[in-house]
């Protein structure tokens, strides 16, 4: 555990399993935020993870960044923000495509 | 249901070899009262099921009764006084995490404890249980939840799959069910049970007993399901697995991404995901149940086997839309496929 931030003190997030090592955890990381970007920008959220400090920062359009320790706390942070749980099942994600 | 047997196949064939990862494995035995979850694992002990298992027994009342059967086990503790998923939620984890310190001490030379059994109180919820080991930092790290089994009364199941919420829960959380008492139940209201616990939980095997000697279990054809009246207030949908075959450059991280945001936001309704999926550290089990999901396991390399294939088990979407929104929300390919139950059954 880091002594100045406490982190990791609780047990990886779950889908922190599939990457064993170094690289592969910070190219997941850079790829986890890329992704949450453009997920999060339909609602007008935007994420940022400079891979230095472990958190996630979730930033509302007036500036406010929230701290999130990983993807449950980000999907936590984004419903208390939004006022309503980020859903992939939400019609602007399923779009009428070749089906 | 050739899909599930594979999966299952290959958690199985893990628990026979040596953990690779070091966890030890933890089975839960869960069913509503009096459902013969006692009767059951002492028969198995008896035959040799849970070779060197360390057997817990949980139970709500405070003079405990179980342990006196359940003579066979290797050794065995209780934890009475309240179940495991609420008031002894903190006991629970205590003695595991004991159990977990005891076995690191263990001499090299010297048969480590490798298989814990923990039979739950009738009142237990397993998600419940599931969630206090995956949230707790050291044990995490120690044990892996194996199988959970619930056993389901052939005589009062139905009626308690209709009026408890509880024992819908237990049904839902399975990924084996017992029918026990089989001798005592007649057949017409065996192929009605049969047929609810397959519209609740898709994916479960199912299996008999009869004072816990196995039998074969009740059939479901030509029966049709009891109708569920909504317990919470909202209408309950029809249950149904939904398969996903991920194409073969999966990205897993925005795979974890989206399915961390559709546990979150649909939790209620995403009861059960299960599969193997391909990532950099090697083959990793999935599994979770309703918003909890296990540290997944690595498991070892294995040629030909029926990898990146996602089940599903829920309400409330339509199937096609996982794979839109997969694609969609996460640029993940797809295909989706619906018709595996009616296909199997």
């Amino acid at each position: 555990m880091c002594s100045a931030c406490g982190f990791p003190a609780a047990p990886g997030h779950w889908t922190e399993t599939g990457n064993a090592s170094p690289t592969d955890r910070l190219r997941a990381r850079f790829r986890r935020v890329q992704v949450l970007k453009s997920v999060l920008k339909e609602f007008g959220l935007a994420a940022h993870d400079d891979g230095l400090v472990p958190d996630i920062q979730i930033a509302t359009a007036f500036g406010s960044i929230t701290m999130a320790r990983d993807l449950d706390e980000v999907w936590c942070t984004a419903e208390r923000l939004l006022g309503h749980a980020v859903d992939p099942l939400d019609p602007r994600f399923l779009g009428q495509d070749d089906g | 249901m050739r899909w599930i047997r594979s999966i299952r196949a290959s958690s199985g064939r893990t628990m026979a070899e040596k953990r690779a990862d070091g966890r030890m494995r933890l089975t839960l035995l869960g069913g509503f009262l009096g459902s013969g979850k006692t009767t059951w694992l002492r028969h198995q002990l008896h035959a040799g099921a849970f070779p060197g298992a360390h057997v817990i027994v949980n139970e709500a009342a405070e003079t405990p009764v179980d342990d006196a059967l359940l003579s066979r086990a290797a050794s065995i503790e209780v934890l009475a006084g309240g179940c495991a998923c609420c008031e002894q939620r903190a006991g629970l984890v205590t003695l595991l995490r004991r159990l977990c310190d005891l076995r690191s001490r263990t001499a090299s030379g010297e048969t480590r404890l490798d298989q814990v059994v923990l039979e739950t109180s009738g009142l237990a919820d397993p998600s419940r249980i599931l969630d206090a080991i995956r949230t707790d930092p050291m044990l995490v790290h120690h044990i892996v939840v194996g199988e959970t089994i619930v056993c389901v009364d052939a005589l009062h199941g139905l009626a308690q799959l209709v009026a408890e919420p509880l024992g819908r829960r237990q049904a839902e959380a399975a990924d084996r069910l017992i029918v026990t008492k089989l001798d005592e139940a007649d057949a017409a209201g065996l192929g009605r049970l049969a047929a609810t616990l397959q519209a609740l939980n898709p994916g479960a095997a199912v299996e008999g007993a009869a004072k816990g000697s196995p039998m074969a279990p009740p059939s479901a054809a030509g029966a049709s399901p009891e109708p569920l009246p909504a317990l919470d207030g909202r209408t309950a949908a029809p249950i149904f697995p939904t398969r996903l075959e991920l194409s073969d450059e999966i990205d897993w991280t925005a795979f974890g991404v989206w399915l961390s945001a559709l546990l979150h936001a649909r939790g209620d309704d995403v009861m059960r995901v299960k599969g193997v999926v391909r990532t950099p550290a090697g083959r990793l089990l999935l599994q979770s149940v309703r918003r909890s999901v296990q540290a997944p396991e690595v498991l070892p390399p294995q040629a030909e086997r029926e990898d990146d294939t996602i089940v599903v088990i829920g309400r409330g979407y339509r199937g096609e839309d996982l794979r839109r929104s997969l694609e969609r929300f996460a640029g993940v390919r797809a295909r989706a496929d619906i018709s595996i139950l009616r296909a199997a059954s």
